[in-house]
């Protein structure tokens, strides 16, 4: 089966700084993804050239087998089969307009009547475990965790076979981080969504993802199944940055 | 409109945002009943000439025996009109071209900045007697020439509020989703580079108007038998020996327009976009 994403060789140099150096990965469709490294390690970068909002220097990023092309036909297209859920959803909703202008406007890209797009919405701000009543309401008008609950929601209505999630937990407290993962879970068996996570959580990754890579500088230092990853790192680096996460650290002690 | 009452509320709770409204409230209102009370604005009444402030004329009349009230009324209506004219006219332009510039970058920005760097390196009178040189005195030659002259301004603010916007996550998202680039320039980019350019086009009024008064004072702008407060001035200047009244009546206004206009738009700035208004 076709590859959900496939990255060959992408290098990507910002000045003097390498932020992406001979980056190669596929992930598979249906899968659970974690890309985790340092602050600085390169993975937005990377979730940037998968979504085309940052050409790369060199390499080919392939979206179901696809290359990954600029231009307006191109977006349209990929606009269907990707979405992204940003590090800061509140600052991924246009502050002035209300949330309902913001969902009919996917419904006006995928030509759908705006009472079709509506009725698909309620059902998943049902799911999502949002009132109806938000849609009504301006993004600063809802919480943190809500705004993040309603670019989900977006993201979902556009119907993708991959959703990129970049940093999903950041910035909520520990039980609603479980609820959301949990969440982003069900969603993606359910509607058999390609699911990558970024974040430099590894207890996120490790909870929620079946393989994983580990970036450093810009490089894939290494990667695979997450069981074996997380048990028996090959790598310094990795092991370094396993164990300087306390709480991990402490689980491997007690295994 | 609740965030207009908002905004109102806020300017009321100042004494600049107070004074600046009720000195452009009372301008606007002068512009817009004087007539009503006063008689034609280009009547001879020869045996009037220079007539002091009385009953029959409450503002004196002029060496031609004109009513100065109703001149003073017309010249003010016209100088605001032109003003919000001008500013609306270049402030439509100049966010559009600066908000294409910002989202396009490259070449297209470059080109764009150029020519307003261009525009701006000419001081706006000399812009104004070249302009004049080349396609005569007039109202229309008047509002393309400050028109031209304001665009960068607006522009320049445009582009720079667009390339801070054009890297937001809520843009980037839009953009993920495919809609029109079109809507996102309508819905996305113009209400959140409104606030600062409203800002500007308030503070850009008065100079507007005390612009047009200077070209009409250097017989560049309007042409008698209309008058204009710059007109009125110059007229009055003339034969400030035999009455003082019409340079000061019509000096007076201009200064409590372009004074009411300044503090409003002042004021506007600070209830809008308080950060620049505290970097002062």
């Amino acid at each position: 089966m076709t590859d959900a994403i496939t990255v060959l060789g992408a290098r990507l140099r910002f000045g003097e700084t390498a932020a992406l150096e001979s980056v190669s990965v596929s992930i598979p469709q249906g899968a659970c993804f974690g890309i985790v490294g340092e602050s600085g390690s390169g993975k937005t970068t990377l979730m940037r050239a998968m979504l085309g909002l940052q050409r790369l220097d060199a390499g080919e990023i392939r979206i179901l087998g696809t290359p990954l092309q600029q231009g307006r036909a191109a977006l349209r297209q990929r606009a269907r089969v990707v979405q992204p859920i940003f590090q800061d959803p509140a600052a991924s909703l246009s502050p002035r307009s209300r949330i309902r202008t913001l969902m009919n406007e996917v419904g006006t890209v995928l030509k759908e009547p705006h009472a079709a797009t509506h009725e698909r919405l309620l059902v998943i701000l049902k799911r999502l475990g949002l009132p109806d009543s938000v849609i009504d309401k301006y993004p600063h008008e809802i919480s943190g965790g809500q705004a993040r609950r309603v670019a989900i929601a977006r993201a979902l209505l556009v119907k993708p076979s991959i959703l990129i999630a970049d940093e999903p937990t950041a910035g909520l407290d520990v039980s609603v981080q479980g609820d959301l993962l949990n969440l982003l879970q069900d969603i993606r068996r359910a509607e058999n969504i390609t699911l990558v996570v970024i974040s430099h959580n590894l207890a996120v990754v490790r909870l929620i993802a079946e393989n994983a890579i580990v970036m450093r500088a810009g490089r894939v230092v290494e990667g695979g199944e997450v069981g074996p990853l997380f048990a028996s790192p090959r790598q310094s680096y990795t092991r370094e940055l396993f164990a300087a996460w306390p709480s991990l650290a402490s689980n491997n002690k007690g295994r | 409109m609740n965030e207009a009452m908002w905004a109102l509320k806020r300017i009321c709770s100042e004494r600049d945002g107070r004074l600046g409204l009720t000195f452009t409230i009372a301008i606007l209102a002068f512009a817009l009943l004087g007539p009503l009370v006063s008689p034609d604005p280009n009547v001879l009444d020869i045996k009037a000439r220079f007539a002091a402030p009385g009953l029959a004329h409450l503002l004196g009349t002029d060496n031609l025996g004109r009513d100065l009230l109703a001149r003073t009324s017309v010249g003010t209506r016209y100088a605001l009109t032109l003003a919000v004219l001008i500013v609306v006219i270049s402030s439509v332009i100049g966010s559009l071209i600066g908000i294409v510039a910002g989202i396009a970058g490259g070449w297209v920005d470059r080109a764009v900045t150029a020519v307003f760097d261009i525009v701006n390196a000419f001081p706006p009178l000399i812009l104004a007697f070249a302009l004049i040189a080349l396609y005569g005195k007039g109202s229309a030659t008047f509002v393309l020439l400050v028109t031209v002259v304001f665009i960068p301004q607006f522009g320049r603010m445009a582009r720079a509020r667009a390339r801070t916007l054009r890297n937001l996550s809520f843009i980037e998202a839009e953009r993920m989703l495919a809609v029109h680039p079109v809507t996102i320039v309508v819905r996305h980019y113009l209400p959140n580079v409104a606030g600062p350019i409203i800002v500007l086009a308030s503070m850009n009024l008065p100079v507007v108007i005390a612009f047009e008064a200077s070209l009409s004072f250097l017989g560049f702008g309007v042409q008698p038998p209309k008058s204009s407060l710059g007109t009125l001035i110059k007229d009055g200047f003339v034969s400030i020996n035999q009455s003082w009244w019409p340079t000061v009546t019509a000096a007076l206004v201009l200064a409590v327009a372009t004074l009411g206009a300044t503090l409003l738009g002042e004021a506007l700035r600070r209830v809008i976009d308080p950060k620049s208004a505290g970097a002062r």
